[in-house]
């Protein structure tokens, strides 16, 4: 800065300059709160809820769903007169798919957004990551994705209506093994959160049982798998399992295991077996290949009305099937829980435990004492490109 | 596990083919820091600015492959040219010391990702489907694909044209010059500005062209400029920092390092054991196989 040299009139000029800027932020203050004040008398504050969705990165094509599910639900509890009269608002956070990310985002939503309830994670990392935070501010964190078996009994505030993977692990490895006779698995597995609570279910399982897993870890950022899937290739297993976090990753590791002109035995975990169309587009490479998802009933009149309304809002077929039940389905729970006990952290989380029967686009939920919604996973085998229910 | 000899053919294969990027690469990189004189991490970049120009010329407009591919490859060159005008050549020609310009090429990384993740959202796209056809083939029990051979064949190309640019035309002349020192090349009468410029061109060319070449191969992401440029930088220092062709020879051997190193312990060891042998180099080798 340059010295005052000019003497008083610039150093009035100067006193002038911040009493004037003092005066706009003051009579900023001033008119604008006044404003909300008012607005406050005129309509119904909205009840806010924060989000937590991995709106970029490999895993945003879950979220783009999640986004308008949440929003076809949000819309029709608030032209149905919202919550007592009062509209929900969501606040939707990047959470990346990650725990640094998540753990940002469920920051903001409780210290300057002031929320009671986070709805989300998505991804397990990024719901393992915001559970400490919003167990230290009393806030209910409610997930309808992330399936980590990590995650159960993880707090008093965290719960979920989507199962633990402990089911998917289980289901998977009693079928590669008792039914279909494999006793070596190799294994891929991406070091998220979530792909490892599918591994560590799926290994105890398959070796409790008795089999050997040759196992590959990659990060969520490496692209080229090639010595990796060369070694797997190699150790002559009777079925592959890739376990990553998102189908861009897996559609990355499908492309080079043709590349090396391998033609194993394919599973997948419920994350890329909800992506209908990656399935289409390697039909050839997935024939006879195996997943485990948490199924949906198109019976369901909640979830069939969704699928339609899904349709005629956003002009697509809703993505990630499994995933979008729970995610409806959680935004009226939600509204029931504020019913019953008003917006308060502690009180919902204290609700949750005791959902139960609760009739959803999803069926019927019960949450356990742990946090977990109880129910499992059902084994589907891939034909022609398509998910058949799997019988023995 | 307990590994095994029939492996070894596709190693070596999968070694060449990540070694074929990473000369591709490489040789941009060394192209900058022989002339301009500093670590550029803005050229990571135009990987990145490649390969969302060509999934944008391609995929999103629908231009074939014979007009997308070279409009990709010039706007990176350009883009490049651009950046070395505003950014660059203002901070040199106020003589800005190499670690200056490092960091400012760092906030070029910074600035042009996120644009392009704006643009184009940080999801992972692939140009894959946009080859006609991508057959794999066989060598002695390895496998490659045709864009694998496509990208070995670039590398060569490549290096051979540079060799005879650098060798026999004016300009490699003046590149010479300039990259021997600055100030006496100036003395002679040779315009270092604009010959710098050039090389920024050439280099933002070469970088996107990779990003097409990984587009292909594999696939792209905003944040993958970084991951690459880390690799580059390691096979440039390896094969001797600012050494067209020993840059060539650290790009194979890091490559061989990465995949053989895995061969008998697991995969997630890969990037730690090449930046152990980065390491080892700088301790004991600092100026790399082929110095200066």
């Amino acid at each position: 800065m340059e010295p005052d040299t000019q003497g008083s009139g610039a150093g009035m000029a100067k006193t002038i300059t911040w009493l004037v800027v003092l005066l706009l932020i003051v009579g900023g203050f001033v008119a604008y709160g006044g404003k909300a004040g008012t607005k406050k008398v005129e309509e119904k504050t909205p009840i806010k809820i924060g989000v937590l969705l991995p709106l970029t990165g490999d895993a945003a094509s879950y979220a783009e769903g999640a986004r308008n599910i949440y929003k076809i639900a949000v819309d029709e509890i608030n032209a149905m007169g919202g919550i007592k009269g009062q509209p929900l608002e969501l606040i939707i956070e990047d959470a990346k798919c990650n725990g640094k990310d998540a753990t940002s985002a469920a920051q903001k939503l409780v210290s300057v957004d002031k929320v009671q309830l986070i709805l989300g994670g998505f991804c397990s990392g990024e719901s393992i990551a915001a559970t400490p935070i919003a167990t230290e501010a009393k806030v209910a964190l409610f997930s309808p994705g992330s399936s980590s078996p990590d995650l159960t009994g993880i707090s008093p505030y965290f719960f979920r209506n989507y199962p633990s993977d402990a089911s998917q692990g289980r289901v998977l490895a009693d079928v590669l093994y008792t039914d279909k006779g494999f006793k070596k698995v190799a294994l891929i597995q991406e070091q998220t959160d979530y792909a490892l609570g599918v591994y560590k279910a799926f290994s105890a399982r398959f070796e409790e049982l008795g089999g050997t897993i040759v196992k590959e870890e990659v990060t969520t950022a490496s692209s080229d798998f090639r010595s990796q899937l060369t070694k797997l290739k190699a150790s002559k297993s009777d079925a592959f399992f890739i376990d990553t976090q998102t189908p861009a990753m897996s559609e990355r590791i499908f492309k080079q295991v043709q590349d090396l002109k391998w033609k194993p035995m394919i599973v997948i975990n419920d994350a890329t077996g909800g992506d209908v169309t990656l399935i289409a587009t390697y039909k050839d490479l997935l024939e006879g290949g195996i997943t485990a998802e948490f199924s949906s009933d198109p019976n369901n009149a909640k979830f069939a009305k969704l699928l339609v309304d899904y349709k005629t809002q956003f002009g697509a077929d809703m993505p990630y099937q499994a995933y979008g039940q729970t995610e409806y389905d959680a935004v009226y729970l939600i509204k029931d829980a504020i019913e019953a006990v008003g917006y308060n952290g502690e009180k919902i989380a204290a609700w949750s435990r005791i959902v139960k029967d609760w009739e959803g686009a999803s069926g019927k939920i019960t949450i356990g004492e742990n946090g977990d919604r109880i129910g499992g996973h059902t084994v589907e085998v891939i034909k022609a490109g398509k998910k058949e229910v799997y019988v023995k | 596990m307990t590994p095994n000899m029939d492996i070894f053919p596709q190693l070596v294969a999968n070694s060449i083919v990540s070694g074929a990027i990473y000369a591709v690469l490489v040789l941009g990189f060394n192209l900058i820091f022989s002339t301009a004189k500093f670590i550029d991490i803005g050229y990571g970049v135009m990987v990145v600015v490649g390969g969302y120009a060509g999934f944008y010329f391609m995929k999103m407009l629908g231009l074939s492959l014979w007009v997308g591919v070279p409009l990709a490859v010039l706007l990176s060159g350009v883009l490049s040219l651009a950046v070395y005008k505003v950014v660059y050549a203002p901070l040199r020609a106020r003589k800005a010391s190499s670690s200056v310009l490092l960091i400012a090429s760092l906030g070029v990384l910074t600035f042009i990702q996120a644009i392009v993740a704006i643009l184009f959202t940080s999801q992972f796209q692939t140009l894959a489907n946009l080859l006609p056809g991508n057959p794999t083939l066989e060598f002695f029990g390895g496998t490659m694909t045709a864009i694998q051979l496509v990208t070995l064949a670039i590398a060569v190309v490549l290096s051979l044209a540079l060799f005879l640019l650098l060798r026999f035309s004016m300009f490699g002349k003046a590149l010479i010059a300039v990259s021997d020192d600055e100030e006496v090349a100036k003395m002679v009468g040779i315009n270092t500005e604009k010959n710098i410029g050039f090389v920024f061109f050439i280099a933002g060319c070469i970088g996107g062209l990779a990003g097409l070449l990984i587009g292909f191969d594999t696939g792209i992401e905003p944040t993958m400029g970084l991951l690459w440029l880390l690799s580059v930088i390691s096979a440039s220092i390896v094969g001797g920092i600012g050494n067209l062709y020993g840059g060539i020879a650290g790009a194979f051997l890091v490559a061989f390092i990465e995949n053989f190193g895995i061969w008998k312990v697991s995969g997630e060891w890969r990037l730690a054991i090449a930046f152990t042998v980065l390491l080892l180099f700088l301790i004991w080798k600092p100026k790399g196989l082929f110095p200066r």
